[in-house]
């Protein structure tokens, strides 16, 4: 039946993820947009709290969550551009082609990784210069960072399996990615919420994200986060697996 | 690719739900055959092209294309398809020459054959001086050029365009008739889509006839428009100040009278017996009140054939919702 060549479809998955990622940063004003929120986010804060914490700053609690949710922000919204593409008939062009639907599926999970990665790297670059804020094993950090953007990816795929348009996409993101951004330890601490909200929290990988990051700010031990990067690839191959099953369903109808 | 069949379609069926969109149709391309498919909207036109493209699963039936099953080989075939949408569904954000090179990647062409083969299509089709500037500037014209030169940078055999002329002005139309006659001489299959009778008729050497999801009649344009059997055509215009549309009813009730249209503005009565019709039709008028300005008696058109064996107009028939939704979901990618 179908024969299965590796190597080709990687070489798809890495044209289309390219081209998906290409477009994003042709249209500079999309990218900036969406990184202001979070840094005005950051600025805001700033003002508000000095120093909340006893011997942690509240921006050395803050901001590592801000890069969390950045790349959240970053992949769920590339990864959505299916959505998009669905309804520009651009998707057709693909369809068309001799490509694989897992090429198309594994080439938009990279493309939102990588906007996420990207995403978040320019968040904390923003922190640590401005705000002074340490990541102590920046390669844990970023371990943390990569895991968490390709978790979000298939909160990404899976929102795109469900909208048949942009604007309901748009609908959909936005009511997971607010309570979200609540209730996954950016703002507060999750253990620290009245019941029964940590137990939302527990369920979010947004809050291992923002943990795992926090983290790995400040310790360089790899035991310390090795719970964080579990849960994330757990929800990583779970998303994606319940994700693609849902586009591989419209692809192959 | 011999002249033996480059497009077999036997029983294809696809619902959408319980919306049945293509019902049983069989029929072939011949291998380097310029073959139209003429239907009104929603009559399953697109939703067999795309699934001879692989893109949407039949229900039922099979699809060979160049020897190969499309459900169980679709990326050989799609290697030999160039598919061109109805609508230009280029990436508007990128430049016209990174939408090919996407093209060709998508087709695994190396760097080199994808620069020439970019090159070839981009100074075929005039786009070489705009290459670099963003699609979204391209006008109606240019995109569809540039669509078409898309679905030939992998030089596919097979040319499968939908609705190619549709919304363009009758100069780029023109030009692009022009093209797709260019391509089905260098010995490319083409099989095109469209609701105009008379592109039709110009353009293919085989029509199908496709109405609510059935191949009503399959065969040249000239013997289409023979199959009316006898039957001959009045062009009528009457003086009256009101709409012709009253007078159909009117006209269509009469003895001996096949059936009456409204074409350019003209009533067009179809009958097979004209002396008999004629002052039927003459009486007719006058008893309603009506001055007959001209009546010319006219050569059967592929349209009447069409009407004949669909007992509608092609032009005038308002979209019903269900055609309305099928259209929709043939067209919205993948729902």
């Amino acid at each position: 039946m179908k024969t299965f060549k590796p190597f080709t479809l990687l070489m798809h998955a890495f044209y289309i993820a390219e081209n998906d990622l290409r477009q994003s940063f042709k249209s500079v004003r999309h990218v900036v947009w969406s990184l202001l929120f979070p840094i005005f986010m950051m600025f805001t804060f700033s003002f508000r709290y000095g120093v909340p914490g006893a011997d942690i700053s509240f921006m050395n609690f803050l901001i590592p969550g801000i890069v969390g949710m950045t790349a959240m922000f970053g992949s769920i919204n590339e990864t959505m551009s299916i959505v998009w593409d669905k309804s520009l008939g651009v998707f057709d062009r693909i369809l068309a082609a001799p490509v694989s639907s897992t090429a198309i599926i594994v080439g938009k999970t990279m493309a939102g990784a990588v906007m996420g990665v990207i995403s978040a790297l320019v968040l904390l670059v923003i922190g640590s210069l401005l705000f002074g804020v340490s990541f102590g094993n920046i390669g844990f950090v970023l371990l943390i960072v990569v895991l968490a953007s390709f978790s979000f990816t298939g909160i990404g795929t899976i929102i795109s399996g469900l909208a048949s348009e942009p604007r309901e996409a748009m609908m959909l993101s936005n009511l997971l990615r607010f309570p979200m951004m609540f209730f996954g330890g950016v703002f507060f601490e999750v253990d620290k919420m009245p019941m029964p909200l940590p137990y939302i929290s527990r369920a979010l990988p947004l809050t291992y994200a923002t943990e795992g990051i926090r983290t790995a700010a400040m310790s360089g031990d790899l035991a310390m986060i090795s719970v964080d990067a579990i849960v994330l690839i757990a929800y990583t191959v779970g998303t994606i697996v319940v994700g693609s099953k849902m586009l591989m369903r419209l692809m192959t109808r | 690719m011999s002249s033996e069949s480059a497009i077999e379609v036997s029983d294809l069926t696809k619902y959408y739900g319980k919306l049945l969109a293509v019902d049983q149709i069989s029929f072939e391309v011949k291998g380097k055959e310029l073959f139209g498919l003429l239907g009104p909207n929603g009559a399953g036109k697109t939703t067999t092209i795309r699934m001879i493209c692989g893109m949407l699963r039949p229900t039922s039936g099979t699809i060979v294309v160049a020897g190969f099953d499309v459900s169980q080989k679709p990326e050989e075939v799609k290697r030999r398809i160039g598919l061109v949408p109805d609508i230009s569904n280029l990436f508007g954000e990128l430049s016209a020459r990174v939408n090919l090179e996407f093209m060709g990647k998508l087709y695994s062409l190396d760097r080199k054959t994808r620069r020439e083969r970019i090159d070839q299509v981009l100074e075929l089709f005039q786009l070489k001086e705009r290459q670099n500037d963003l699609v979204k500037y391209y006008s109606k014209g240019m995109h569809r050029r540039l669509t078409i030169a898309a679905a030939l940078i992998h030089q596919p055999e097979i040319l499968v365009m939908d609705e190619p002329t549709s919304g363009l002005d009758a100069q780029t139309a023109r030009l692009v008739r022009e093209i797709i006659t260019d391509l089905n001489k260098e010995g490319r299959t083409v099989l095109l889509t469209t609701h105009q009778i008379d592109e039709a008729d110009r353009l293919c050497q085989r029509v199908g006839i496709i109405d609510r999801g059935h191949l009503i009649a399959l065969n040249t344009p000239e013997e289409l428009k023979n199959s009316t059997e006898g039957m001959r055509a009045l062009e009528i215009k009457i003086l009256d100040g009101v709409d012709m549309q009253r007078w159909l009813p009117i006209i269509n009730e009469a003895e001996g009278i096949e059936r009456a249209f409204l074409a350019e503005g003209k009533i067009r009565v179809l009958s097979k017996d004209l002396p008999q019709a004629i002052p039927t039709v003459v009486n007719l008028v006058d008893k309603h009140g009506g001055k007959i300005d001209s009546i010319a008696v006219a050569q059967p058109t592929l349209e009447d054939a069409f009407i004949n064996l669909t007992g509608k107009s092609i032009r005038e028939e308002p979209m019903s919702k269900e055609d309305y939704l099928k259209r929709r979901l043939a067209r919205s990618g993948m729902r």
